[in-house]
Formats: structure tokens, sequence, C-alpha cells
């Protein structure tokens, strides 16, 4: 009798565990195969992929899209990098942003939305990320995938036992063999996230890109948050637009690239081509650990309590009040920071001039919300849609 | 947000105490508690976070899981005897050196695999023995036996409450090797000469009698030949990093286990030998996948962010003052799950107080393990009082006993914490 009861609790806890493990197996692989829709806008001239710079990327999960818009005009080429952590979706819709509406005068702008596709198809065990999240626009909402820092295991594994970056010899943590951003300038034969590095590298070459911007958000408990972060081949620019949008629009830092610590966009990239990087930060509340109910409202809001208390108490390094960040204010901060870089760019390299067209100003971002910059796709033909 | 952070930590708390009231096991009243805080959250979640939260701490799993294999399958091929052998052989007149040997010997499992448990029952009752004929009272023997697997599995390279408070805080599991590895042996050293300094000599017949015999053909080459393919693929994969293939920490597991089977002197029962392993860390393996489904519900309804938030404002000196205290009762409550739940946002508080965050880690990943003898759970207290086969009572005779050597190791951490900065020098590697 008593064995019979066992089996029959053993048998339960089985079909149990096989339902949920049904059902959560179906939210993975939706979730992984999402595709979020792209509408093209006038500005985009052609659309390559990555593995056009470097073959074995090619029909890889990272073998993300590059949008062109080439405005025909002689001058220098500027590169955007979104979503290299993709639990940082403010980068991932300022980059959409830009693809949709913005126009380019002179030189050519190149833009990658999802620069480590493979970290936008999981989200971080553990910490409860939603899968999803959706922006609403006059004809609905808009639906993007929230990411994590690392890429997929299942793209990328097992780690190892240090991660030793290449060429510098710095060992970091083993996770970090899937962290595009210390990766840098990548490895052709390395992880993932190595060859990824190696083959946007490999674009900034071939495509003789003059100046890359990589967009990312932060914790409020993180020292290096609403600033610009700069190789020193780019700090007079950085300065400069830091000064200025400081004084006229929203106060934002500069900060010096550090010389020893390797793996990072604005240091590798700077130093292994012609190229210098420049890192933006905006401020996230949701990646916060004091944070409370994990869910898209604060992803979107950027409202918390006790992310505020933690404010209060003076152990945070960037302001929060009751109003958060909300994901408006911050794609407008890194729209307006990119557009203010190029301006300043083409203001000291006039050899390598870039100047954009059709972009919001910060007010109207910030008034308007950033799903007002998004088309239907449905009201546009099939060739001028593209899948992230 | 605080009402309703607080209601769902309170459910959680109520239904893992229910739980443990009609006598549920510890993973399974933590399980209980986070679907319990799931529904105060908001009613059935969706079950993809169960899932997710199951594969947390995935990684370290497999890390231990191939640990103990690979340590297990030493133990059938007669590597730990011969071992403990030759120690009390060669130096059964030094009292001194045979205490040190046997701390170092007691060390090793638990270091590589992370869990004290392993270590009692792979070299306990070994050493247990060897321990009783040096004139040591039982209740000795299980402090020493019990604090030395506390040690090991505070000791590097494998250290499960630092990897998984630093995973939690996006700290690299880096630059804790010496830090980890002087406090353990420290903690360590101290107990077994505090406890077992005063006895009789070694009665050296008895001891080699009661002894399992050693495999025919057994020699020091062959127990050493695993470990030195173990280090060697570990710093390989550092020194060519780039001309090495990724293969990572379980599968040097196995090929350590590999090479054991093929130096062991006799046939391995290799399936049997899994079979067990797996029934064995059983318990340890539900702890970690419910610790991640808990954390991941904590998460979810901001219980988690409550506690970081009590965590970290409070002030430092009563942080200072009550570690030693609290770091133990909470692996005695919830094991594992301490780790994410307190050791994140002291991580957290400490580094934003300019306190060296490796140092003050490896300070309380040696204090956590103190806990696995205090109730409810009391694992490896129980594991080493019924290997060594104490009879006395639990607490007046072996918790009693183990007090002095813990306060000890207690006052490491603690000092590990408040002098981090000045300490931080043996951060390295």
């Amino acid at each position: 009798m008593k064995a019979n009861r066992e089996w029959i609790i053993k048998g339960i806890a089985l079909a149990v565990w096989i339902g949920i493990l049904i059902s959560s197996g179906i939210a993975f692989a939706q979730h992984r195969q999402y595709k979020e829709t792209v509408v093209l806008g006038e500005g985009v001239t052609q659309v390559k992929t990555l593995g056009d710079y470097f073959e074995p990327i090619k029909g890889t999960t990272n073998d993300c899209n590059i949008y062109i818009l080439d405005s025909g005009v002689p001058g220098g080429t500027l590169l955007i990098m979104a979503a290299v952590h993709a639990e940082e979706p403010a980068t991932n819709l300022a980059a959409q942003l830009i693809v949709e509406n913005a126009g380019v005068t002179t030189g050519r702008v190149l833009v990658a939305i999802h620069e480590n596709r493979s970290a936008s198809t999981v989200t971080r065990p553990g910490d409860a990320y939603p899968q999803f999240y959706t922006v609403k626009t006059e004809w609905g909402e808009k639906k993007f995938r929230m990411g994590d820092r690392w890429a997929n295991p299942l793209d990328s594994w097992p780690d190892p036992e240090t991660y030793v970056h290449y060429p510098s010899g710095q060992m970091l943590a083993y996770m970090d063999t899937r962290n595009m951003n210390r990766t840098w300038p990548g490895r052709a034969n390395g992880s993932l996230a190595e060859q990824t590095s190696y083959a946007f590298m490999r674009l900034i070459e071939q495509e003789n890109v003059s100046l890359t911007i990589d967009l990312h958000e932060a914790e409020l408990e993180y020292p290096i948050i609403g600033t610009i972060v700069a190789h020193q081949g780019a700090l007079n620019v950085a300065a400069m637009a830091s000064m200025m949008l400081t004084a006229q629009e929203f106060p934002i830092g500069m900060e010096i690239s550090p010389l020893a610590l390797h793996g990072l966009s604005h240091r590798e990239i700077g130093d292994y081509s012609n190229s210098p990087c420049i890192l933006l930060e905006s401020p996230e509340p949701f990646l916060d650990r004091v944070r409370g109910v994990t869910d898209e409202a604060l992803l979107l809001t950027g409202k918390d309590e006790f992310v505020m208390k933690a404010g209060e108490k003076g152990l945070l390094y960037w302001p929060i009040d009751e109003n958060g960040w909300s994901i408006d204010i911050r794609v407008a901060r890194h729209v307006r920071t990119v557009e203010k870089l190029t301006e300043l760019w083409t203001r000291f390299h006039a050899d390598t001039a870039m100047v954009f067209s059709g972009l919001p100003s910060y007010e109207e971002m910030v008034d308007n919300g950033v799903g007002h910059y998004f088309t239907d796709p449905a009201t546009v033909s099939a060739n001028r849609l593209a899948f992230e | 947000m605080y009402a309703h952070a607080w209601i769902v930590l309170g459910v959680m708390a109520a239904v893992f105490a229910a739980a443990r009231l009609f006598k549920l096991t510890t993973e399974l009243s933590m399980l209980a508690a986070a679907i319990g805080g799931a529904i105060a959250h908001g009613g059935l979640i969706s079950p993809r976070h169960i899932a997710d939260g199951a594969f947390t701490y995935f990684d370290v799993t497999l890390i231990f899981i191939t640990a103990t294999f690979f340590m297990n399958l030493l133990k059938h091929a007669g590597g730990v005897d011969y071992i403990i052998r030759g120690i009390i052989n060669r130096f059964h007149k030094h009292r001194a050196l045979s205490l040190l040997f046997l701390t170092l010997v007691m060390l090793v499992p638990g270091a590589l695999t992370g869990s004290g448990s392993v270590t009692v029952l792979v070299v306990g009752a070994l050493v247990g023995t060897v321990l009783t004929y040096m004139g040591i009272s039982k209740d000795r023997v299980a402090a020493i036996i019990f604090l030395c697997a506390a040690m090991s599995a505070a000791a590097p390279p494998i250290n499960l409450w630092a990897m998984m408070a630093a995973a939690g805080s996006n700290m690299p599991y880096v630059g804790f090797f010496l830090p980890l590895g002087v406090i353990s042996v420290l903690g360590a050293l101290f107990s077994m000469f505090f406890l077992g300094w005063k006895g009789t000599p070694v009665q050296l017949d008895k001891v080699m009698a009661e002894l399992p015999a050693p495999a025919k053909g057994m020699a020091g080459w062959k127990v050493l030949l695993p470990f030195v393919v173990f280090f060697g693929l570990v710093l390989a994969g550092r020194i060519w990093p780039w001309n090495m293939p990724t293969l990572g920490l379980p599968l040097m597991f196995m090929v350590a286990a590999a090479v054991t089977l093929l130096t062991s002197p006799k046939r391995l029962p290799i399936f049997k030998v899994a079979r067990e392993t797996v029934e064995g860390l059983l318990p340890l393996i539900g702890v970690m996948v419910v610790v991640g489904i808990l954390v991941q519900v904590m998460a979810l309804s901001g219980a988690r962010g409550l506690i970081s938030l009590g965590v970290v404002t409070l002030p430092l000196p009563i942080i200072f003052a009550s570690l030693w205290l609290i770091l133990p009762a909470s692996e005695g409550l919830v094991q594992y799950a301490a780790a994410p739940l307190l050791g994140v946002p002291l991580i957290l508080l400490f580094n934003m107080n300019g306190i060296n965050p490796i140092m003050a880690l490896a300070g309380m990943a040696v204090m956590f393990p103190i806990g696995d003898m205090l109730p409810p759970t009391t694992v490896v207290g129980r594991a080493t009082t019924m290997t060594i086969g104490f009879t006395g009572s639990y607490y007046n005779g072996f918790v009693k006993r183990c007090l002095i050597p813990a306060a000890f190791i207690l006052l490491l951490g603690t000092l590990y914490i408040v002098f981090g900065n000045e300490l931080s020098f043996l951060v390295a590697g």
C-alpha cells in the first residue's frame, strides 16, 4: 500500500515536471525564434550581414544584419553597434529608431541592431527577466526580445576554466568568453563572441569605418553610468559632446578608456583598427540588484521604490526619483548623443565628415515616446522589411 | 511595493516552516516555499520561470557531479587507502607531521568538489580510524572530520558559496585561489592540531590492521597521475589558451576519472560508482536546482530586492559584528541558498564601501560551511557523526567540541572582511 502511494506520488511529480519542461521548452523556443520586424527607413540603401565580412559567421546565430545608410556624398563612415548586452533594451530601440528614421547627407552610417544576436535569444537564469517587451505605437504594439549579457550557452558551451583574453593574455571570468564586450578585437577561431568581434573588426577594416559607437546601459549601482567612455583617438569629440549636451540638453559625463583593461570595445577597436571607439552608457534601474518586482513595467518605466531608497542612502552612482528612467528618455539620450558625437566628429575631421538628417530632437523623443517613431510594417512593401 | 514584497517573503517563510514541520526535506521545503511565493506574487507564474531558475547553477552542478565521480573512482581503486596508509607508515613517530598530512588529505576531495559531504564520505572514515588510534576521543575525531570537511568545501579551486555569490554579483570568480587557500588551510590546521594534538602514540599495528588493505599493484604514481592530468589540463588552458580546445571543468574531471580507470590496479565498476555518486549527491543536486528556482521567484516578486535593500542599508559595524552568527545560521537554515540571498547584497555593500570584494567574499565563503552542523538541516554534521560512528550527544558532545575551532575560523573570516583592503595582496590568479 505504502509502496503504491510512493509510486503514485512519483508518477504525479514526473508528470508535473514533464508538463513544466514541455511548456517552458515551447516558451524558450518561441523566444529564440521570434523575429523583430524592422522597417527600412528611406535612408537605408543596403542591408548586408556580418557574415559578408567574415565567412565563418555566415549562417550562425550571430550573422546579424548590417544596415547601410549611404548618402552618396563622399565622407566618413560611422558604425553604430547596439545590444551587445541584449539586456540593455534602450540600445536596441535607439538603433532601430535610427534605421527607421535617419537620413544621411554626407558619408555613410552602418548600424548593427543586434551586435551579439545570440545573447538576445536567452534571458538570465535566476534573474526572472521577461522574455519580451512591447512598445506602444500609434498603430499598435511593437514587440522585442529581451536578452542577456552573455551569448546563449546553446550557441557557445562549455566555458573554459578561465577565460584568457586574446591577445593581451589578461585573465577574466570564465563566462566572459561569451560576453562580447570582453572579446575585442576577437579571434578567428575562438568562441562565438570572439569570432563575432573578429568579424566586426573585419567589417571596420573593409568598410574603412572612421568612428565606432557602442551603445550600452548600466545599473545605477555601477560607477560607469550616464557617461561617454572614449578611446584616446576620440577624446576631443567625446569631451566636447559631454560639455555641450550637459550644458544644453541633459547631463552626461565623459571618461577615458582605461589602458590596462582589455577586451572592451572602447579600448581594443581603437587600438587594433583605424577607427576610434566611443561607448555610451544610459541608466537602467531594471539591472540593479536591489530592484523590486522584475517585470516589463520596470524595464520600460525605470521606476522602482527599492532603487530609489538605495539612492536616498547614497548607495548609487546616478540619481533617481519617482519619475524613474523611462525607456523614452534612455533612447533619446542615446540617439541625441550619437548625433552630437557625429556632428562634432565632422567639425574636427572634415575629410571624414558624416551628417545625419531626419532624427527627432531629444524633447520630441521624450514627449512623443519612442513608439511614435516606429512605422507600421503592414504599410510598407515586403522588400522594405528586415528581420532581427 | 514594500507591502507586496513583505507578503511574498512572509508566505515563503511560512510555507518553508510548515513544510519542515511536515518533515519534508530541505530541498522540497524550499521548492514549496518558491511555489508559495510565486502564488502570493500573483497566482500561477509561467512555468518557464521554474525551468529557468532550475538551470541557474547547472554548470556548477555538473562540476561537482563529475568531480565527485572522479574522487569516488579513486577511492574504489584503493588510492585513498594507499595514501593514508603511506602517511601513517612513514610519519607515525611524528605526530605533528601525521596530523599535517592527514589535514592535507582531508582538504583535497572538498577542494575539488566544493562539497564537505564528499570529503566525509571519501576520506572521513579512514582518517577517523587513524585519529582514533592516535588516542583521540570520538567526539574530538568527529569534530576534526567535520571542521576539516567544512574547510575542504571552502578551499579552492571549487568553493560553491563564492561561485554562487560571485555569479549573482556579476563578479568574476577569479583571484580567489590564495585568499580561500590561506584561510581554509589555516582553519583546517587549527582544528586538527587544537583537537588532535593531545593523545597517545600511534598504534601502528592496530591502525594497519583496521585500515583496508591497499589494492595489489597500487603505487604512488598511480594515485598522483589523475591529479597531474587534471591540473595539467587546467594549467594548459591558461598557458596555451588559444591553442587548447575549450574543455570545461566537467570534462577535465571526466578525463581525470578516465585516467583513474586506466591506472587502477583492479577493474572498477564504472556504472555502479556513477550510480552511487549521483545517488549520494542527489540531496545536494536537489538543493542547487531548487535554490535557483527560489532565487528566480524571489527576483520576480521583489522579495530578493527587499532582502538586498535590507542588507545594504544596514550600518557596517552591525554587519561586521553579526556576520559570524548570521552566515552559519543561514547556512543551517537554507544551505547553499544563503550564498545568493545574503552573499550577493553583502558583496554589493562591501564593494560600495570600498572593501575589497574578493577578500570579503572569501571571508564569508569560509563562514558559511560552519553552519552545516547547525539545525534545522545539520547535513554534514550528521553525515560526520554517522560515518565516524559517534554515538554521544550531537549538540552537547559533537557540536560543543567544534565550538572553539569554529570560533577561530569565524574570527578569521571576519578579519578577512574588516581588513580586506590590507590583505588584498593575497588576491591573485
